[in-house]
């Protein structure tokens, strides 16, 4: 790394070198980071990936303390960037506290040391195929998997979806057609509905595709998660 | 002096093929005994069991289980220091979920609050089935991770039929096959355990794995600490602030 790269790396890290706090919301749950805004309506926390705003009318309490992404940052800064094994021991460290985001930031720097280095290619979700390390999204696709609503699977299990869809259009427009039949004289002016309707439902659709991340199977250990939080931070509140 | 799982493990195990299958009330029996005993199982108060979920890059959470007696049970699930909270006592439940901007408590669905209901009987389903109303069939055996194991089907008393493979040799769970309903399509869920270990005298898995029928994808969570009859308030299972409807 030269001297130019290690200082945007380290100017990467400053947002994380500050204070940390974490915002306990009512009745449950908790967002823990640094809090880059208060007002006396809203609070916005930068959890390391991202920034998530939260009403004040939603917070029980705020509690300032010292973070896991404080620690992160002391322990990276001391890091020298050829120091393969500490950077390794930070991701796994990161990864142990739940700072997915630190892990990866971690992991990339393995990468820029030792490109082929196994553990850290695995992390960050390449997977080695003919002795090359591609993503995990091409690795299903040498492997025939296909993509159905932002989740991979077999042809045949992707049908199934489409058809139970393809189904419940088909219902659907059968049922608009008889509406249709009815009114003969407001078909147009329906037609042009059902054509804004088609139009929203697939903006729906591709909206819900980048809102949502791959779905959560918790097969009887947990409950209530349906999907991975989204990376995509436009879709954070 | 041979104990008493020991017993019932060889009265199973001696059951080979060309001799009668064990009855269920034996396989199950056996199964209890593995774990550590009716009366060891039935001592859980409450439990809480800490771990770490993946399923690839970019998805990693930490992820926390509590339940209580009689049927509470409470999920955490931690990504990037966001903590999003389910909550069940049986009958209805609550969530507060930041990354889906469910900021302050909001009602579980009624397929969830079923789902949890059945993970809060902190004994699991075969212990004392017939008392709980469920039924168990041996639906045959069938090998699993190259081990043979015992198919029990279990059907619950809210209606939902899933199968549970005890290993032949271990009488240890092994694996789960449910069905769940995906976007109104039914999708076989296969959960598999392993690395048993005794917390308080009694086996509790320690990794977990979840596979969905067709996907590539698996979601693996490893339990990192298990606590018996920790002490948890009632108030973390109930709602604390107004639900949002």
């Amino acid at each position: 790394m030269n001297k130019r790269s290690l200082l945007l790396f380290l100017l990467f890290l400053l947002p994380t070198m500050l204070f940390a706090d974490e915002v306990f919301l009512k009745g449950a749950g908790s967002i823990s980071g640094k809090i880059v805004e208060q007002t006396d309506t809203m609070v916005t926390v930068d959890v390391g990936g991202g920034t998530m705003g939260v009403m004040m009318s939603r917070v029980e309490r705020i509690v300032k303390e010292r973070h896991p992404l404080d620690d992160y940052a002391e322990r990276a800064n001391k890091l020298g960037p050829h120091d393969l094994n500490g950077w390794r021991k930070l991701a796994r460290w990161a990864e142990a506290e739940g700072l997915s985001a630190q892990s990866r930031q971690a992991y990339k720097q393995v990468l820029v040391i030792a490109p082929d280095d196994k553990e850290a290619n695995e992390a960050l979700g390449f997977v080695l195929l003919d002795g090359r390390w591609v993503t995990v999204e091409q690795s299903y696709l040498a492997q025939g998997y296909v993509k159905y609503e932002g989740e991979w699977m077999t042809p045949a299990a992707a049908q199934m979806f489409q058809q139970s869809a393809a189904a419940a259009q088909a219902a659907e427009q059968a049922g608009r057609d008889a509406r249709l039949a009815e009114a003969d004289a407001m078909l147009a002016e329906n037609r042009a509905a059902a054509a804004e309707e088609k139009a929203a439902e697939e903006k729906a659709r591709a909206d819900r595709e980048a809102r949502w991340g791959p779905p959560v199977n918790l097969g009887g250990w947990g409950y209530g998660v349906t999907t991975w939080p989204t990376t995509n931070t436009d879709y954070w509140p | 002096m041979m104990t008493l799982a020991a017993v019932l493990l060889l009265a199973v195990t001696a059951a080979a093929p060309a001799t009668p299958s064990p009855t269920v009330d034996e396989i199950v029996a056996g199964y209890v005994a593995a774990r550590g005993g009716l009366k060891k199982i039935q001592s859980i108060q409450s439990l809480r069991q800490k771990g770490h979920a993946t399923a690839g890059a970019d998805r990693h959470a930490l992820v926390t289980r509590l339940l209580k007696r009689p049927h509470w049970i409470r999920f955490e699930f931690t990504v990037q220091g966001v903590t999003s909270v389910y909550v069940s006592d049986g009958e209805k439940g609550w969530q507060v979920s930041p990354f889906d901007a469910d900021m302050s408590p909001k009602p579980l669905s009624d397929e969830v609050v079923s789902e949890a209901a059945e993970q809060a009987d902190i004994e699991g389903p075969l212990v004392g089935w017939k008392e709980k109303g469920h039924q168990v069939e041996l639906a045959g055996r069938e090998a699993v991770g190259g081990q043979e194991a015992y198919k029990l089907k279990l059907t619950l008393k809210s209606g939902a039929v899933r199968y549970e493979y005890l290993d032949v040799k271990s009488l240890n769970l092994v694996r789960t096959d449910s069905t769940r309903q995906v976007r109104g399509v039914a999708v076989q869920m296969q959960t598999t355990f392993a690395e048993y270990k005794k917390t308080s005298g009694i086996l509790f898995p320690r990794l977990i794995e979840i596979a969905a029928a067709g996907r590539p994808q698996r979601l693996r969570i490893v339990v990192d600490s298990i606590e018996v009859n920790p002490p948890l308030s009632d108030a973390l299972f109930q709602v604390s602030a107004p639900v949002q409807p």
